[in-house]
């Protein structure tokens, strides 16, 4: 029996390939995903090692607010701690780190870097071999605040050389050095993806951090003292106003801290690898049932001269063992390859991550063959246990057709499985990822289930218009499509999963723009607005406010500033919008419902409506907020305001903010132009300061709506590009069916052209009942795409989500590309049609 | 175009009165040391408004010489005609227009398109033309072959006489200048055999339709007018008015 299996597997080398295709793609996918993620996992790991190489002991404030996704902000030391560190038993040497947020500017006046990916630094360099850099060539190390070195990758990508005169804008403002030097990484040029300017502690400290303080202190050990016994003592010398780690430890704490960050591509890319892998599966089982059913009277004849029904089966799931293992070999392979592929499109989408030579794991391995043979295994179970059920009489008769599609037990089944998946749905969304996990497949099996009831119905109506616009090939095109409801049905799901999650996205992106655009419109009420890009780390520097406040043109410019701290001892630590009490009024309209914005001093804070009520508070009661110095502070609520879309749920002011020792940066500057002003000349005249700090844009309000409203669209397309790797399986998958059906009629086909078909008329109706199918599948995935989005737009209706838009043009869209995958999903399969030999189609049996 | 009624004297050499006829035409198949001839020189014509038979013993090449003739197979040498046209300088597109202006098919089995009902099938070759049947012959067609209650069936709904009588009015809706039907009783039982070989004539008496059908069976052929004997290739011997009986003996002489 397994040399009948594995004959017939061989033997059948199309069918081989179509089946597998969409493993490959799948396991291509979920590979590729695994050897992305090690590769820059391990870039990073490499890259911290070799940062802290040469540091036995680590010195750092022991004041820190956790803001999530790996990231923790510190405080910063007094610098005459690297006095009392040089000073403990056993240290060699120890040097002082500077470093917070600057932006090199290119010669074209464009910001060098990324906005939101690899951060940029400004950082102290001294020639201490504690450092990490090597200078590179005739370089020396900049002394005082006119000089700096910058890395080679950096430089290389502004082009500069030597003695050119660069500007870099960080919280210092827009300052101009001289380049004197460029260090390079190890081999690397530009480690971590990041660009660094570097300076001498002063000036690092005067211009990106702050007089006077430092940010850590790297420490080397004696000869014979290991890292474990300096770090203890250091850390007895010190106390408790510091964290005091090892070599060893920072390494660890660094390397763990990146890989947090980039878990969460890991989890969004092995997402979209699972709905590839749960279209592909699809595919499997709907092939396995065609095979299944062309084999009918093979498989009764080997019943019939004694073959067991176990053996029927198992020599069904041998095959899939089979072409489960080839399909996951070939996509381990390609899987390779498809990490350069996401990175780039990761890149293409603004998430650039830099990474080294690619980094092949044993368990990626393991995880592509494990799960690409038990997904092709387990979709097989179902179609061989159906083939070992026919009658071995069945071997005499004519292949009757299937017309088991509209049982009442599959309208139960379906139903069932359909409302269960909703239920998990619409419960998962309130929270529970996991059950909003099972609940979308769920629901998708569901209506895969039932797809056969309706599939005769709806391909019948969405092909009625054919017989009139293209004729007889229409007519056949039609009828072919409602033939087998239960074929059609399985292969218009695979384009469902795909179509309805695009579907989906496209209502929630469309309604969180109308949403966004509304929000933005209502509260914002200024007339301009610098904004950056930057997600938390760097923007604009205060002297900015400061010089668009001292125009005559412009009536009042705010800064908003992004912080963190933690309230009433919460571990989670909280956003803050940080502002100026005296001019946000003039730009943004909070809707106090008690108190205003101007009534917030440095011993003050805002809250929320929502959160005053969830907390119980009401001006004059206390709020206690610690900020970065790890200071309790007990503030006064001076205002309760409703709009807190974008405000979120605390606001306080920048004097408070600064007085923690944080780092001060706006991420937009806003403003209002000066009674009697013409908007044009606001703008020009807020557009000569605006010039030297390009790392912001200068926006009118109707283009700051637009945009902001636009924001979610880069996501958005990333996701489609996602997504489109399911889509293109499900062609895959309607290339295979087409192949299949061309096959088993290939008499009919025969006789077609017997009677008078052109070769272009045989090709035409394979084409267009492709074409239905693709918008069978379409037409399935769009309804539920559109009542997904609208449960999850429900289920956000608290985030301030609070429109419900379809985007029709979107869905235009994908209707016209649902046409086109049919047709091109057709080329194959109708050629092959076109050609067959008239007289062979007609002598086969 | 128009079928004749007039019987017109038979002749083996190609005339204008020929339905179709070849000139010399051979047919082999596969290369150097496996040549198989299966068509060998022949020169035969079958007369507009007749009932033909081709006749011979398995192997004989009969189907292959209908197959070349009806423009489904090319030949190898030599010429074939449907009417006064050459087929062997049409190209694909123009050979399958002719088979679907000018000729008719009725196969052994499987002849009908099984996701069309039993009237599309009839009408195909005029749908695939895109033009609409002559609604008058077409009732016409239909009440002869007595199917006018089963047009909105299925194949898969009828028995097998009346799928091969579906194909026969489906050959006969074109009106074609020429029917070929390849033992177009060879999956029927003797009754439903007789239905369909009836039908045949009738279909070339009343309607003036050409008909040249391909069996093996002595029974069948005596339905025809005129049967053209093939052996090894070559037409052997010629009858006109055929009885089983005399078919028979004929055959008898073939055989070992």
């Amino acid at each position: 029996m397994l040399r009948i299996a594995l004959k017939s597997a061989l033997f059948n080398k199309r069918r081989l390939v179509g089946t597998g295709l969409s493993i490959v793609i799948g396991i291509a996918f979920l590979a590729g995903t695994l050897v992305f993620t090690d590769t820059i996992g391990r870039t990073f790991d490499t890259l911290f090692a070799d940062v802290y190489k040469t540091t036995d002991t680590y010195v750092r404030s022991s004041s820190e607010i956790d803001v999530g996704f790996g990231q923790k902000l510190y405080d910063r030391l007094p610098e005459s701690i690297l006095a009392e560190i040089k000073a403990v038993d056993g240290v060699d040497d120890a040097v002082a780190n500077v470093g917070g947020f600057a932006r090199v500017i290119g010669k074209d006046g464009k910001p060098i870097g990324v906005d939101n990916g690899s951060p940029n630094f400004g950082m102290s360099i001294t020639d201490n071999p504690l450092e990490a850099w090597q200078k590179v060539g005739d370089s020396v190390y900049p002394r005082g605040g006119e000089q700096m070195m910058m890395d080679a990758g950096t430089a290389k990508k502004g082009k500069f050389t030597l003695g050119d005169k660069v500007n870099v804008i960080s919280q210092g403002g827009n300052r101009v050095f001289t380049l004197v030097g460029t260090v390079r990484f190890g081999n690397a040029d530009s480690p971590g993806g990041s660009t660094f300017a570097l300076f001498d502690v002063p000036t690092a400290q005067s211009f990106v951090g702050k007089t006077g303080e430092i940010d850590a202190v790297q420490v080397a050990a004696e000869p014979g003292v290991t890292e474990r016994t300096l770090a203890d003592r250091v850390q007895k010398a010190l106390g408790p106003d510091t964290t005091v780690l090892t070599g060893a430890e920072i390494t660890k704490e660094s390397q763990n801290a990146v890989g947090d960050a980039l878990s969460f591509i890991n989890i969004l890319l092995l997402v979209f690898a699972a709905v590839a892998l749960f279209v592909g599966s699809f595919i499997i089982y709907n092939t396995f049932s065609i095979i299944v059913a062309q084999k009918q009277r093979e498989n009764a004849l080997l019943r019939a001269v004694g073959a067991s029904r176990g053996q029927i089966i198992s020599s069904i799931l041998v095959e899939s063992v089979i072409v489960g293992l080839i399909a996951s070999a070939v996509g381990f392979v390609a899987g390779i390859g498809m990490s350069t592929v996401l990175k780039n499109l990761m890149a293409t989408f603004g998430i650039d991550i830099p990474a080294g030579g690619v980094v092949l794991l044993p368990r990626t391995a393991i995880v592509s063959f494990a799960v690409g043979v038990v997904m092709t295994v387990f979709a097989a179970v179902s179609p061989s246990v159906r083939a070992s059920r026919v009658a071995p009489v069945a071997a005499m008769r004519d292949v009757a057709l299937d017309k088991s599609a509209t049982s009442r037990g599959r309208l139960i089944a379906g139903l069932l499985v359909s409302f269960v998946g909703a239920l998990l749905v619409v419960v998962g969304l309130t929270g529970n990822v996991r059950q909003l996990g099972l609940g979308v497949p769920l629901l998708f099996m569901g209506i895969f289930v039932l797809g056969p009831l309706i599939a005769r119905p709806v391909a019948g109506f969405i092909g009625a218009p054919l017989p009139r616009v293209v004729g007889m090939t229409g007519t056949l095109a039609r009828q072919n499509s409602m033939r087998n409801p239960k074929r059609t049905a399985r292969t218009a799901a695979a384009l469902m999963v795909g179509v309805s999650l695009v579907t989906g996205i496209s209502v929630l992106a469309a309604s969180v723009t109308s949403s966004v655009r509304s929000i933005i419109g209502d509260q914002f009420v200024g007339d301009f607005v610098v904004n950056t890009r930057t997600q938390g780390f760097g923007g604009l520097p205060p002297e900015l406010t400061q010089k668009l406040n001292a125009l005559p043109e412009v009536g009042s410019a705010s800064s908003l500033q992004l912080g963190y701290g933690n309230v009433e001892d919460r571990t989670k630590a909280s956003a803050l919008s940080v502002v100026d009490p005296k001019t946000i009024g003039d730009a943004f309209d909070m809707k106090f419902i008690s108190g205003k914005a101007s009534d917030l001093t440095a011993t003050g804070i805002l809250v929320s409506e929502k959160r005053a009520k969830k907390d119980g508070l009401t001006v004059g009661a206390t709020v206690n907020l610690r900020l970065l110095d790890g200071v309790k502070r007990p503030l006064r609520v001076q205002g309760v305001y409703q709009k807190d879309e974008l405000a979120g749920p605390y606001t306080i002011s920048e004097e408070l903010f600064r007085s923690s020792g944080a780092d001060l940066f706006s991420f937009a500057v806003f403003g209002t132009k000066a009674p009697g002003i013409s908007e044009a000349k606001a703008m020009s005249a807020v557009e000569s300061v605006t010039r030297d700090y390009p790392t912001g844009k200068l926006l009118s309000r109707s283009s700051y709506i637009d945009e902001q409203s636009k924001q979610i669209n880069q996501f958005v397309n990333l996701i489609y590009g996602l997504l489109a790797l399911a889509v293109i399986i499900a062609i895959f998958g309607i290339t295979n069916t087409l192949s299949l059906s061309v096959y088993e009629r290939t008499r009919e086909l025969g006789l077609l052209r017997a009677v008078g078909a052109f070769r272009s008329q045989v090709r035409s109706s394979v084409r267009w009942e492709s074409v239905i199918t693709a918008l069978l599948g379409t037409a399935q995935g769009i309804v539920i795409g559109i009542l997904l989005g609208y449960a999850v737009i429900i289920s956000l209706r608290d985030e301030g989500l609070r429109s419900f838009t379809i985007p029709v043009t979107t869905l235009i869209v994908v209707v016209v590309l649902a046409v086109i995958a049919g047709i091109v999903a057709a080329i194959r399969p109708a050629g092959r049609a076109a050609k067959l030999n008239i007289l062979e189609a007609l002598a086969r049996h | 175009m128009a079928p004749t009624d007039t019987l017109v004297t038979q002749s083996t050499a190609p005339t204008r009165t020929s339905a179709a006829s070849t000139i010399d035409a051979s047919k082999v198949y596969g290369s150097d040391d496996s040549e198989v001839t299966a068509v060998d020189h022949v020169t035969v014509a079958f007369e507009t408004g007749r009932f033909s038979a081709i006749m011979g013993p398995s192997g004989s090449g009969k189907s292959t010489l209908m197959h070349c003739m009806a423009g489904l197979d090319p030949l190898t040498s030599g010429q074939a005609f449907i009417g006064d046209v050459d087929l062997t300088t049409l190209h694909d597109k123009q050979l399958t227009k002719l088979r679907r202006d000018k000729v008719g098919f009725v196969f052994q089995s499987y002849n009908l398109v099984p996701s069309l009902s039993a009237l599309e099938n009839i009408t195909l070759p005029d749908l695939l033309a895109g033009r609409k049947p002559d609604q008058a012959w077409l009732d016409r067609v239909v009440q002869t072959v007595g199917l006018a209650d089963r047009l909105t069936h299925r194949p898969s709904e009828l028995s097998g006489g009346q799928q091969q009588r579906v194909a026969v009015a489906r050959a006969l809706v074109a009106r074609p200048e020429i029917i070929f039907a390849d033992e177009p009783t060879g999956n029927l039982d003797s009754h439903a055999s007789t239905e369909i070989l009836e039908f045949m004539r009738r279909a070339v008496i009343d309607l003036g339709q050409t008909i040249v059908m391909v069996t093996h069976d002595p029974v069948a052929a005596s339905f025809s007018d005129h049967i053209v004997f093939l052996a090894d290739g070559r037409v052997v011997d010629e009858m006109d008015q055929p009885t089983a009986e005399r078919v028979l003996d004929r055959m008898r002489q073939f055989g070992s």
